[in-house]
């Protein structure tokens, strides 16, 4: 460890880290633009300048390695008049968009204006006039006026992606940032450029001109298209827009985790947020002939629960049937193997996953699911389903998630179905087909329940709700509850802490401090 | 793939990239060659050259677009650069360069409607006790004066 | 002690060919350093107080000193023959006249880092002088002075001319080394140096064209005479090119500290009758200018340093009365502007906004503030800059619009009065 001083406050760092890494770290704000902790330090901006006791010129923190003893003033009247000097160079050939700029409200270049600036322009000659809307991949613009010339979005793509379709053209004012001829950003990590750029320069057009950033709220999750489990921000307006009312989420952005995911997601992740608003199923209906009625929570369960009884000592015989699928929760997962315990020891649970597909070299994993590494601790063994052997046997069928329908053609599993006596279906999403069911109960998805998933590598993470479910939507944690308690289990699952600690009695692996 | 250049041209530029440690140090000196046997550096020598040197096509128009002697678009058959930094102004290159745009009837930067000749202005060229001074291709013409212009170009058909 | 040549400069006709250049007594002092230890090598040209004559003028021998002798990456030796800033023209000269005094300088450096591999960055435009090189290494391959085995020893060295294309950045000593290996010439963050992590990540040293030129008479005539020859800590004669309003136009070698006045009124001839000194740019277009009154002193680096501005390149470019400082603002400021690389921030956008100034003043429509404006912002580049290109612009120009102020000040109003502006 090295003992230094940053503005009068004497911090012990690592050997070989940097004063800004230093800075950072002890919560000191060192105004950057180019540097980014996922590479190695550029030194191009020249925000970071910071003034180091005993050194002629003003010295990068981004590159300067510390050393022991060394005194480094962040805010001397030197250092400040060298930010105020880059951002006045900065901002003297930077057009002033901000009023039709997404980037507004989340600009370093408006924070560091803001915060270190607050000088009247100067720069009295005519702007470099450049492309404002250049295609740079399938979601993304680059307006080459706002660009800064950084170079984190060319970094990007030859260090993380290694697909490197950005270069750096032309020489002194004149340079700019593009891509080579027709080719364009079509890697899977597209999304995260317009997050890295610092400016408005790289904008999403999935996000370009819908909302306001300060109109967003923000909660923490954990991605659900993989087994990665990548840590994520959902960003969202808790209430409608004006310009587009439907719309709820409208960003999906990478939540920094060094064990998971780094700085990153995948445009699955990013982009797959019609995931939580589209085509959701809000309330419980009972399907009887062409009739379709609304029922109650209490009455499905009561029906539910005594489809099961009817059965006989549970699951007797074999004629109750489970599809689960690995979107469940630890939790869930744990407490449906203790209520249908005997129907998954006669082999009646299957799981309907999609299907497992490439994986790639960062963070996708083949499995499309989030918690398939977690079913297989809690002991299932993930069977894709038999129509042919559901038709047969099944009696009473529950169904979770939509795992089935996109598995099967429509026909195939209206056919199977039309053999089982009793089906019920507990998903989040409505899809055609469903009145093949009796019964349909809306489940929460993951940002509007708590829980914790198992990723590819064996890492547990919690999550917490950031919203609640649509509708009359639960969480099958809940739901699962309820049902245990109508069929006369002795246990009162009403607390998730309470299946949390008889999941880690059972089950070893969930024990906290276990990785 | 020979990318349509004529094999004696393959030939050049690979035995070129073969004298240095690792191929790609061997960019410059292959586009180079190109832009002398192409006229300029279009898609077609960014792609032979980055397929010879093991590079990405986008890497080589960095290059490309970064360096003066560099061009993307033909010029004519010769290259007229004119010195206009400091001695060379204060010997009078203002003078030259008014006469061989009258003469030639080209800004700078333009060639001449027959492909003859292209007019460039450029910064120091290193013979400075010889202002104003001015190539003509790879030829070094110093203490050049308005008369001697025609003679000059004469020698370039 | 008798000395042959004393001087770098051997006016010699067709010492460009080898046996020419061999009855000069071309090879001996390379042929006696490869007898030496590579550390007795690297001693001797440290004590001659070899000053780097590229432009930073760091002690030669020192910089050598740097490269790690533990043989766990191959060393490189580079020349920088990119020779861009206006004004000088010396290694024009000593590559196209005597290219085989390099060569043997280039061997003799070699052989005290311990590199095996030189290269000869030749800006793009000296046609002319890669020519010379080839041939003269053509030459001394097939004499076995280069390849395997030179002088009987078991050191060998290839050496190889890379040509520039057109970019005055690329003398920077690390953009030299990022266009050497294919790329953009845009220079690195320093540390790390070259001496470390330089040519393909290997330990790399770069030396001015004339730097290694002087190595093998310091070889032949040893450190202390080279040391005499000039003054204490800046051994050797320096090689100035003279332009501008002096009757003779050249390139003049002198002893390190000989008086300016000298090397402009004697050497060169003085100025064209009728015509008065107004300024004199020292060092190339990158250091400070000085007035006709600030003359008389010493060409030497602490000096020139220590008089607000640099020996540079050593390219001397003479004033007159007859030239307007506006237009020499308008050169500087467009050729940085021209010449930036465009990396970092300050230069990038700084450079073309003086230049933009420059041509809006020139064209009518400036003032006063405006020459202040320059100032300020030449200021703001100052000190702030990845590499020394943005020093190298700032300072010039500061000291510029400084001491001529009240010239720029009447050029700027008679060029309002000229385009009728109010």
């Amino acid at each position: 460890m090295v003992k230094i001083r940053i503005d009068d406050r004497l911090l012990e760092t690592a050997e070989g880290s940097t004063l800004l890494k230093a800075a950072l770290a002890a919560g000191i704000d060192v105004p950057h633009f180019c540097y980014h902790p996922a590479f190695e330090p550029e030194g191009c901006c020249r925000m970071c300048l910071v003034e180091i006791d005993g050194a002629p010129k003003l010295e990068l923190a981004c590159s300067t390695r510390v050393q022991d003893g060394m005194n480094v003033l962040t805010s001397s009247p030197k250092v400040m008049e060298a930010r105020k000097e880059v951002l006045e160079f900065l901002l003297a050939e930077h057009p002033l968009d901000c009023p039709i700029c997404d980037k507004a409200g989340e600009c370093r270049l408006q924070d560091y204006y803001e915060r270190y600036g607050r000088f009247d322009a100067r720069f009295r000659e005519p702007k470099e006039k450049r492309d404002k809307i250049v295609p740079i991949g399938k979601r993304l613009l680059l307006d080459r006026e706002r660009c800064i010339l950084c170079t984190r979005c060319v970094r990007f793509l030859r260090e993380v992606t290694g697909t490197g379709e950005l270069g750096v053209f032309e020489r002194g004012a004149r340079t700019e940032i593009g891509p080579y001829e027709d080719r364009r950003i079509d890697n899977a990590y597209s999304g995260n450029l317009a997050e890295i750029c610092p400016v408005g320069a790289i904008t999403d057009t999935d996000f370009r001109f819908k909302t306001r950033a300060w109109f967003l709220e923000r909660g923490a999750s954990i991605c659900p298209h993989c087994g990665r489990g990548c840590n994520i921000d959902i960003e969202f307006r808790p209430e409608p827009d004006h310009q587009d009312p439907g719309r709820k989420i409208f960003r999906v952005r990478a939540r920094e985790n060094a064990a998971v995911n780094g700085h990153w997601i995948c445009d699955i992740g990013r982009y797959g947020h019609p995931y939580w608003t589209e085509n959701r199923s809000r309330f419980v209906l009972m399907n009887k002939g062409a009739k379709t009625t609304r029922l109650s929570w209490d009455k499905v369960l009561i029906v539910l629960s005594e489809k099961i009884k009817g059965l006989g000592p549970r699951g007797k015989g074999g004629r109750l049937g489970l599809i689960l699928n690995s979107f469940l929760s630890n939790e869930e997962l744990y407490l449906i193997g203790r209520i249908f315990r005997e129907a998954i020891d006669l082999g009646n649970a299957w799981f309907a996953d999609p299907k497992p597909q490439e994986a790639d070299r960062l963070l996708l994993t083949a499995e499309r699911s989030p918690n398939l590494k977690g079913a297989r601790e809690l002991g299932f063994e993930s069977r894709p389903p038999d129509l042919e052997e559901i038709a047969k046997r099944i009696e009473v069928l529950l169904v979770f998630g939509s795992g089935l329908r996109e598995a099967f053609a429509v026909g195939d599993v209206q056919k199977a179905l039309d053999r089982v006596p009793v089906k019920f279906l507990f998903a989040a999403h409505t899809a055609p087909g469903d009145d093949a069911y009796d019964f349909l109960l809306p489940a929460a998805l993951i940002a509007e329940k708590p829980g914790s998933l198992t990723n590819t590598l064996g890492l547990v993470q919690e999550f917490q709700p950031v919203w609640r479910p649509p509708g009359e939507a639960r969480p099958e944690w809940e739901v699962l509850g309820d049902l245990a308690r109508e069929l006369g289990s002795g246990e009162a699952w009403t607390d998730l802490t309470i299946v949390r600690e008889a999941m880690a009695r059972e089950y070893p692996f969930f024990r906290k401090g276990h990785d | 793939m020979s990318h349509g250049f004529a094999p004696v041209v393959l030939d050049e530029v690979r035995a070129v990239a073969a004298r240095y440690p690792r191929r790609e140090a061997a960019l410059l000196p292959v586009l180079r060659v190109l832009q002398r046997v192409s006229g300029a550096l279009g898609r077609a020598e960014e792609e032979l050259a980055a397929e010879l040197l093991g590079l990405e096509p986008i890497r080589v128009r960095e290059a490309v677009t970064f360096y003066s002697l560099f061009r993307q678009k033909p010029a004519g058959r010769h290259i007229i650069q004119v010195c206009i930094n400091l001695s060379c102004s204060m010997a009078g290159a203002g003078r030259s360069l008014a006469a061989l745009q009258t003469r030639l009837g080209i800004g700078s930067g333009e060639t001449t409607s027959d492909g003859r000749f292209t007019l460039l202005t450029v910064e120091c060229l290193g013979n400075c006790d010889q202002a104003p001074c001015l190539m003509v291709d790879e030829d070094d013409h110093g203490r050049v004066q308005k008369e001697q212009l025609d003679e000059i170009l004469g020698r370039y058909p | 002690m008798t000395r042959e040549r004393p001087e770098l400069m051997d006016l010699t006709e067709h010492l460009f060919e080898l046996d020419v250049y061999r009855s000069r007594g071309g090879y001996d002092a390379a042929r006696k350093a490869l007898g030496m230890s590579p550390v007795a090598v690297l001693t001797e040209v440290r004590d001659a107080d070899l000053k780097g004559r590229g432009g930073a003028g760091f002690p030669a021998g020192v910089k050598w000193g740097f490269i790690p002798r533990d043989g766990k990456k191959p060393v490189y030796l580079c020349v920088n023959a990119d020779e861009g800033e206006p004004g000088a023209f010396k290694d024009r000269w000593l590559m196209t006249h005597d290219p085989h005094l390099l060569l043997e300088g280039i061997i003799i450096t070699a052989y005290a880092v311990g590199a095996h591999d030189g290269f000869i960055y030749v800006r793009g435009e000296y046609e002319a002088a890669a020519l010379r090189l080839d041939r003269a290494i053509d030459e001394a391959r097939a004499a076995g002075f280069l390849g395997e085995g030179i002088f009987g020893t078991k050191f060998g060295l290839e050496v190889m001319v890379h040509r520039g294309a057109g970019a005055y950045i690329c003398g920077e000593e690390t953009a030299l080394l990022e266009s050497l290996e294919g790329k953009r010439g845009e220079p690195r963050l320093k540390p790390p140096f070259p001496a470390s992590v330089g040519l393909f990540w290997c330990p790399t040293i770069i030396n001015n064209v004339e730097t290694v030129s002087n190595v093998p008479r310091i070889l032949r005539d040893g450190a202390e005479a080279f040391r005499e020859l000039g003054r204490p800590g800046d051994g050797g004669t320096r090689l100035f090119s003279v332009s501008g309003a002096v009757v003779k136009p050249g390139l003049y070698e002198v002893p390190v500290g000989a008086p300016m006045k000298d090397l402009i009124f004697q050497h060169a001839g003085g100025l064209p009758s009728g015509r008065t000194l107004k300024a004199v740019i020292p060092g190339g277009l990158s250091a400070p200018v000085l007035r006709a009154d600030e003359i008389d002193l010493p060409l030497d680096g602490d000096s020139l340093f220590r008089a607000g501005s640099m020996i540079g390149s050593g390219a001397v470019i003479v004033i007159d009365d007859g030239t307007s400082m506006l237009d020499i603002l308008g050169i500087m400021t467009r050729f940085y502007a021209h010449e930036s690389c465009g990396q970092c921030t300050p230069c990038r956008i700084g450079t073309s906004w003086m230049h933009k100034t420059v041509v809006r003043m020139a064209s009518g429509n400036g003032n006063m503030e405006d020459i202040d404006e320059i100032a300020r912002v030449a200021s703001a580049i100052k000190g702030r800059t990845l590499c020394p290109l943005g020093d190298a612009a700032a300072l010039p120009i500061l000291a510029l619009v400084t001491k001529f102020r009240t010239e720029l000040g009447s050029r700027v109003e008679e060029a309002r009065v000229r385009s009728g502006s109010w």
